[in-house]
């Protein structure tokens, strides 16, 4: 399976989507992601954007408009028969928000195991894979640890080696950074931009605007009512206050300087400082 | 800025203190014990805890073998081979290195039998000449029914009772020497191999999947309850929130167990269990199955020669 070079990956095509007895949580959604792209998908909480990741790998189904990988459009039955479905979910990666819910398997081999097994490798290629992946990632230790009892950046970077060890050439990314020391985020964003380079698509799911510059040449922003708002690069998109604040991405945050109080837009983000360069009574920045 | 009520700040709080410490929280406590316990059953990794010849034999040749010796228990019928072949069944716990505390669930299932089955040791259930009478209605009638002349326990019933609470404690005690000695995945391959249907073993694998995130979830429950506990509650009070955290647990482990199924779909999960390392059948599964056969054989001769 293999799309022409820079053309569409997927295609979603007014896409509608809602959760039994709940109001749609995607509501005429449409755009492309092109092959070896960075595409974010950024909005506030609710917004839909895991969601929408949920559909881009055929795991939730639109209840209107469509979604195609490489022009085939993905529906239980398509996914169900071969070659296609095999072959998407070697193509097609999902790391999710909760790695909890990702590790199921015994031991650390195990998991990286599950899917070349599933695909019906050899077990000589499967225990090569492991070996370079776990290599890859530098959690060799781990190698017959059980998941359960790993730290949050660990359980990060296996679920990641047990997308890798597949060679998928999409990772769909739910808030990849979401709990992790600023450790195990630089390290998890240093493989991710090393993947980009291998030539593989990344679309993530965040609501982290700090991480666009390093995740992302394209970012469509998600209104909390369920659709497309903008759909540009990071630069344009981060430069848009007024939308930012629309969204709820950024809000006016208050702050006292000295005997006087003033607001600016602001994004929390975990464990930060900043500088304000702006003076007020005599005062001239603080962290914050 | 925010305005934060008056009240909040360090020490403010209404007059009046707690009659009684936090520590009457017993249920949190025993059921965190409890949880974490069969946490660990469930966590405790079979393939290099103490060795034994159980943990190193193949799981088909287990499977196969204690298999065959449920189905030999469910057919015995003297109290001799029945009692025989539960003695075999514990003792062989010993001898495959499983700690005895691993076996006192058993206990507890034998226990629930026999409670279940304690109508069937009466006179009016299963019949025969009785050797304790609990009471005479001498000849009164409910509606109308006439009721028994009397109800006692009888020779026959408590025989009845016996067999059923030995088969149980049986079978239960070849359910745990199987699980405290074989990894869950090469337990769900080895059902697989001997053409159980993918479908029931898919079951099986999301059910063992799906405890370990109820038990998480109901640790991290009661840790939070333990947290905030300030002082102690009557025990209608506590059986109300035990029941309202049962609720709680169940619709937040709900969405996490659809979270896994999700994620082993994304990874090309069909329902198949593959494995990694498929243990191999050595000269001495032929031995366990062997000796299991050769066991089963002689329970249903002492048996049928009793008969």
């Amino acid at each position: 399976m293999s799309g022409t070079a820079g053309g569409a990956v997927f295609t979603v095509e007014t896409v509608r989507f809602a959760y039994p007895d709940r109001p749609p949580c995607l509501d005429g959604v449409s755009f492309d992601v092109r092959r070896g792209e960075r595409l974010a998908l950024v909005g506030a909480n609710g917004s839909g954007k895991s969601t929408l990741l949920h559909l881009l790998d055929g795991l939730y189904f639109p209840i209107g408009g469509r979604v195609a990988y490489l022009g085939t459009p993905l529906s239980e039955d398509a996914l169900e028969r071969a070659p296609f479905g095999p072959l998407f979910r070697q193509e097609v990666g999902f790391l999710f928000q909760n790695s909890d819910a990702q590790l199921f398997c015994p031991t650390v081999e195990d998991e990286l195991a599950f899917g070349p097994l599933q695909a019906g490798w050899t077990q000589e290629d499967v225990l090569r894979r492991i070996e370079d992946t776990l290599a890859l990632l530098e959690i060799g230790r781990l190698r017959g640890r059980a998941p359960a009892g790993l730290s949050a950046g660990e359980k990060k970077r296996v679920a990641l080696a047990s997308l890798l060890v597949l060679s998928p050439s999409v990772l769909l990314l739910d808030e990849p950074t979401a709990g992790l020391d600023p450790r195990s985020q630089s390290l998890l964003l240093e493989i991710l931009e090393a993947l980009h380079g291998r030539g593989l698509t990344l679309v993530t799911a965040t609501h982290d605007l700090t991480l666009l510059p390093h995740l992302a040449d394209r970012v469509i922003v998600l209104s909390e009512g369920h659709r497309i708002v903008a759909d540009g690069e990071p630069e344009h998109v981060l430069g848009d206050t007024d939308l930012l604040l629309a969204v709820n991405l950024i809000h006016a945050h208050s702050h006292r300087h000295g005997r006087l109080v003033h607001s600016h837009p602001h994004q929390h983000v975990v464990a930060h400082g900043h500088e304000h360069d702006h003076d007020h009574d005599g005062h001239r920045g603080h962290d914050d | 800025m925010t305005a934060l009520p008056e009240w909040l700040r360090p020490g403010a709080r209404p007059t009046g203190s707690p009659r009684r410490g936090p520590g009457g929280h017993r249920l949190v406590r025993r059921a965190l014990g409890a949880i974490a316990r069969a946490a660990a059953l469930l966590g405790a990794d079979p393939r290099d805890s103490s060795g034994g010849f159980l943990r190193a034999a193949n799981p088909r040749a287990k499977l196969l073998a204690a298999v065959g010796l449920t189905v030999v228990a469910t057919l015995l019928r003297g109290v001799l081979p029945l009692g025989s072949c539960l003695t075999f069944t514990v003792a062989l716990a010993p001898v495959a290195r499983i700690p005895a505390r691993r076996l006192l669930p058993v206990l507890a299932v034998a226990l629930a039998s026999a409670a279940l089955m304690l109508p069937a040791s009466l006179n009016v259930v299963s019949g025969g000449a009785p050797i304790l009478t609990l009471w005479r209605p001498a000849g009164a009638a409910l509606g109308p029914w006439r009721l028994p002349e009397f109800v006692a326990v009888t020779g026959d019933g408590l025989v009845v009772v016996g067999r059923m609470v030995v088969r149980t404690a049986v079978c239960a005690s070849l359910a745990t020497l199987l699980t405290a000695t074989t990894q869950p995945q090469q337990l769900l391959g080895g059902l697989r191999s001997l053409g159980v249907p993918q479908a029931f073993v898919m079951v099986l694998a999301m059910t063992e999947r799906y405890l370990a995130v109820l038990l998480q979830a109901a640790r991290e429950l009661h840790l939070a309850r333990l947290a905030r506990t300030v002082a102690a509650i009557g025990v209608r009070r506590e059986e109300a929130w035990a029941g309202a955290g049962v609720g709680a647990m169940f619709r937040r482990t709900r969405g996490l167990a659809e979270g896994v199924t999700l994620a082993m779909v994304s990874r090309g999960f069909t329902g198949e269990v593959r494995l990694l390392r498929r243990a191999r059948w050595r000269g001495r599964d032929w031995v366990l199955v062997a000796a299991a056969a050769a066991v089963a054989a002689g329970l249903l001769i002492l048996d049928r020669g009793l008969a």
